[in-house]
């Protein structure tokens, strides 16, 4: 939330692994990224959320050292993409969209390949691969090709493949897109040990649930901008408040119920229609604060629900008041 | 269910972040030259695994090989051939030349299969130099158009009873030659493929370019018996030097001018073929 203060000397201080300061970057007319700031510090998961076209991509691919900004300034790892491409790339793992491997070799001599290319003997090359095969649960796999892969295996390979040189930093675009659930809570799970382990993460993703679950913070873009950024609990608190719904027992008289609740300093809305009441909470020990009110005056809840807005209705609220691209 | 698929949930946490062990010893980055060496080798490894590669690539020349030297061998009796040569030896250089040829347009299909695959932009964000995955496209196509162009001379030796008058030596020397202009005319194809980026506009360039090419030249037929027009194509034809520089070290004929041609006219295409590919290769994907 706080503005973005650059550290003088990243790559000894550390902690920030992911720095973009105003970074933008044009196609002819078209701006794709419009002074974007975004930091993380290390063993984080930053999300970037965003429709197709919002920058995203284009983002992942300027901290990758893959496109030179058009102004601004974006350091990995303490290495400033520009000055420093090759140091930067030594300290980053990428998992595109698509898996990236060579269909013609087998899951293993993918691996190993990279790890000759990344320096290692064949002998540590071929220690890795087989570390990252069992690692990702791919050892039976490991001697058939890509193309024999389901989309799952083949996103679990591309994501081994980007860990082989050790990243520091790991940027995943969309590494969920297209994988039905159960692959996703595998990769998620994956991910979840990588930072466990120190490993800084950006991800890109169109999926609040998946931000919602993997990020330390949310940077949401529009048309190249960014048009808010934060936690995810901060995220919601701009847009809604949580509710907490309570259904009366049906032998009690809702109106006293409401009295109750507003004694206790709360305000009750009744919902005639259904019956309900529905409070608004600041904080999740007003929902205490509730069930003890009702309590006082005897009321049993015959059904109690907790509703907290979720990342869609921020997206939604500040996507629309963003300017969309014509 | 779906934590019994990978080998983390339940057992120790993953640990690829890890700087233990082997880390430390790499991950910098190799140098250039195993770079290479790495690359061309992952390229080799598909003729092992997939020979359909090899043999489909064979089966032009082999044809063209067995056809041209029967359908065309009242071809030695034309006022303008030469003399004391059988039409096999007259055209058996230009088939390693077409040979070649066809050889050169693959580099820059499979620089194009890499762009496809995404192995280019696995390769981008890694340390390895931008360089390093054309020129080892470059070397293992040359690998196999030596295996091609070997099987096609032991083929018309064997069963055709190809005997070129400058003896074993000179036959060598006319196949490298033809190597030669397969690697530096590959770039050119390679050149085409980093701007192109696409197969099918590669295939198309390979076919318009090369059919004409062929053809318009001293390959099948002397350049004195074409059709006027068509003779001053051929003349002003990059491949009949090529052609005219093989045939006279298989015949053991004076022809050191057509290889002097021949080689720098190869070395140029090479070296902008080569420059262009960089260029071409390092816009964004």
């Amino acid at each position: 939330m706080s503005g973005l203060a650059l550290p003088t000397a990243a790559r000894t201080t550390g902690d920030i692994m992911i720095e973009a300061a105003d970074v933008s970057k044009t196609f002819g007319s078209l701006r794709a990224l419009d002074s974007v700031s975004v930091s993380a510090r290390r063993g984080t998961v930053l999300a970037l959320l965003g429709h197709n076209g919002a920058g995203k991509t284009t983002l992942v691919n300027v901290l990758t050292a893959a496109l030179p900004p058009t102004s601004g300034r974006a350091a990995v790892a303490g290495f400033d993409v520009v000055r420093e491409p090759r140091e930067v790339r030594k300290r980053v793992g990428l998992t595109g969209q698509f898996a990236s491997v060579d269909p013609q070799l087998t899951g293993r001599e993918n691996l190993v390949l990279l790890a000759r290319l990344l320096g290692a003997d064949p002998r540590s090359a071929r220690a890795r691969a087989d570390e990252l095969l069992e690692l990702f649960g791919l050892q039976k796999f490991a001697a058939r090709r890509p193309g024999t892969y389901s989309g799952g295996l083949r996103r679990r390979l591309d994501l081994a493949a980007s860990l082989v040189g050790h990243p520091n930093v790991i940027f995943l675009d969309e590494p969920t897109t297209g994988l039905d659930p159960s692959s996703r809570l595998n990769l998620w799970e994956i991910v979840e040990g990588l930072v466990a382990e120190g490993t800084t993460v950006l991800l890109t993703t169109q999926y609040l649930d998946e931000a919602d679950r993997l990020a330390d913070s949310i940077t949401v873009l529009s048309a190249g901008a960014v048009i808010a950024s934060g936690t995810s609990d901060e995220l919601k608190a701009t847009v809604g408040r949580r509710t907490v719904t309570v259904t009366p027992d049906a032998a009690a008289d809702p109106a006293v119920a409401c009295d109750a609740v507003r004694r206790a300093g709360l305000e009750p809305v009744m919902d005639h229609e259904n019956g309900t009441i529905v409070i608004v909470i600041e904080a999740s020990k007003d929902v205490a604060v509730v069930i003890r009110a009702l309590d006082q005056v005897g009321i049993e809840a015959a059904e109690l629900s907790f509703g907290e807005p979720t990342l869609d209705d921020v997206y939604l609220t500040l996507a629309n008041q963003a300017p969309r691209p014509s | 269910m779906t934590t019994q698929l990978i080998g983390t949930s339940d057992s120790a946490p993953p640990t690829p972040g890890s700087t233990k062990g082997s880390a430390a010893a790499w991950g910098g980055g190799s140098s250039m030259f195993t770079q290479i060496r790495v690359l061309t080798g992952r390229s080799l490894r598909a003729l092992v695994t997939d020979p359909g590669v090899i043999l489909f690539g064979l089966f032009q020349p082999v044809i063209i090989l067995f056809i041209l030297t029967q359908v065309f061998s009242g071809m030695g009796k034309s006022a303008h051939f030469p003399q004391g040569i059988s039409y096999l030896d007259f055209v058996m250089p230009a088939i390693l030349v077409d040979n070649a040829v066809q050889s050169a347009t693959q580099s820059g299909i499979g620089v194009v299969e890499d762009l496809k695959n995404g192995m280019v932009a696995r390769l981008r964000c890694l340390p390895v130099h931008p360089s390093s995955l054309l020129i080892a496209r470059s070397l293992a196509n040359l690998v196999r158009a030596t295996i091609q162009i070997a099987v096609v001379i032991v083929l018309a030796v064997t069963v055709l009873g190809y005997s070129p008058q400058g003896g074993p030596e000179k036959l060598l020397a006319s196949a490298g030659l033809a190597l030669f202009i397969t690697w530096t005319l590959g770039w050119a194809f390679i050149a085409a493929a980093t701007w192109l980026r696409r197969a099918e506009p590669m295939q198309n360039l390979a076919v318009i370019a090369i059919l004409p090419l062929m053809f318009a030249s001293s390959a099948y037929v002397p350049v004195d018996d074409l059709p006027s027009w068509l003779s001053a194509v051929a003349q002003a034809n990059p491949l009949t030097y090529a052609i005219d520089a093989t045939r006279a070290l298989a015949l053991d004929t004076p022809g050191t001018g057509s290889a002097l041609i021949a080689v720098l006219i190869s070395s140029v295409i090479a070296v902008v073929g080569g420059v262009l590919a960089v260029i071409g290769f390092r816009r964004p994907l």
